[in-house]
């Protein structure tokens, strides 16, 4: 069977303060960079076997679902690759 | 009544919270998270710790532990179901209580004494306490801010679901020790008894370990089972 890496993002929604974002922010300002915000999220790389693309796609986003907690993360499917 | 002490890996309040459940006459025994079955057990108790080390988030990865298809279903027959710290972090990401806890606004981990204001005395958890007592009870998390989405909110306040908030010790003014929206420290879902709360009362049911604050809510229980 194929292998397949999906890369998976989590998010915190927009709207939730993520106080670890600001702390990122206050570092790279302190350094001079005039950023406007940061947001800090997560990203996955799951390897795994599928019979083609399509049942990758929806075993990924079956997983992200699992992985991401509503209540405050979104999660998206970033990549998703055939490794050789 | 014997309760189910969970333990997960790195689950680290199973000892103090037998020493708690088991002073207040209670039997309780330690089930391993990889356990099917809580037959036998009348209440479960989700103890704090740092289960998977807090991979991925707090709580999630033991939320999908075997044992929690049984504290489901202990919440669905509506018998008690108790989660500090950890334990709470585990009961929302398992979606047995609504709502999340995320990083504390100040993002340290912060282990202190707080006051916890009881404001609801009708359920076995609290019913040995005084409507708007505030206990002194210690927290120790760094993912402790409560969140809810407005509509949530607004359904838990409106049905008297938070059970404990935050409140003053001494006076003073910034007693929100994470930034908890409505400054709620612990909440049940709509039955009543699945109980969630940052607080640690286990840490507190002994003069030795800086106050007996806790002890009511564990003799609570007790009395639960004669009535």
């Amino acid at each position: 069977m194929p292998r397949y890496q999906a890369t998976l993002l989590i998010e915190l929604k927009e709207g939730i303060l993520d106080p670890q974002g600001r702390a990122v922010e206050g570092v790279l300002k302190g350094l001079g960079h005039p950023v406007e915000g940061v947001r800090v999220g997560k990203v996955l790389e799951v390897v795994f076997q599928a019979e083609n693309l399509l049942q990758a796609e929806e075993k990924a986003k079956a997983m992200g679902k699992l992985l991401a907690n509503p209540v405050m993360e979104v999660f998206t499917l970033e990549a998703l690759k055939e490794l050789s | 009544m014997k309760w189910a002490i969970v333990r997960f890996p790195g689950s680290n309040c199973d000892e103090d919270t037998r020493f708690a459940l088991t002073k207040a006459g209670l039997r309780a025994e330690y089930v391993w998270h990889t356990e099917t079955s809580l037959k036998g057990f009348d209440g479960v108790f989700l103890p704090g710790g740092f289960s998977y080390g807090d991979y991925l988030r707090a709580g999630a990865l033991a939320a999908k532990s075997p044992v929690m298809a049984e504290v489901a279903r202990f919440a669905r027959e509506g018998r008690p179901v108790i989660g500090v710290c950890n334990g709470f972090q585990v009961l929302t990401e398992a979606g047995l209580l609504p709502g999340a806890l995320l990083a504390n606004l100040n993002l340290h981990f912060t282990c202190k004494e707080v006051g916890v204001r009881v404001e609801r005395t009708d359920l076995p958890f609290t019913r040995l306490y005084q409507k708007g007592q505030v206990l002194r009870l210690p927290i120790a998390h760094a993912e402790g801010r409560y969140y809810a989405d407005p509509e949530t909110l607004e359904r838990l306040e409106g049905e008297g679901q938070v059970v404990f908030r935050y409140a003053p010790l001494r006076g003073e003014g910034d007693y929100n020790p994470n930034g908890s929206l409505n400054d709620i420290a612990g909440i049940v879902n709509e039955k009543g008894n699945v109980l969630g709360m940052m607080p640690h009362p286990e840490r507190a049911v002994d003069e030795v370990l800086g106050g007996t604050d806790g002890l009511p809510l564990f003799l609570g229980l007790v009395e639960e089972v004669a009535r």
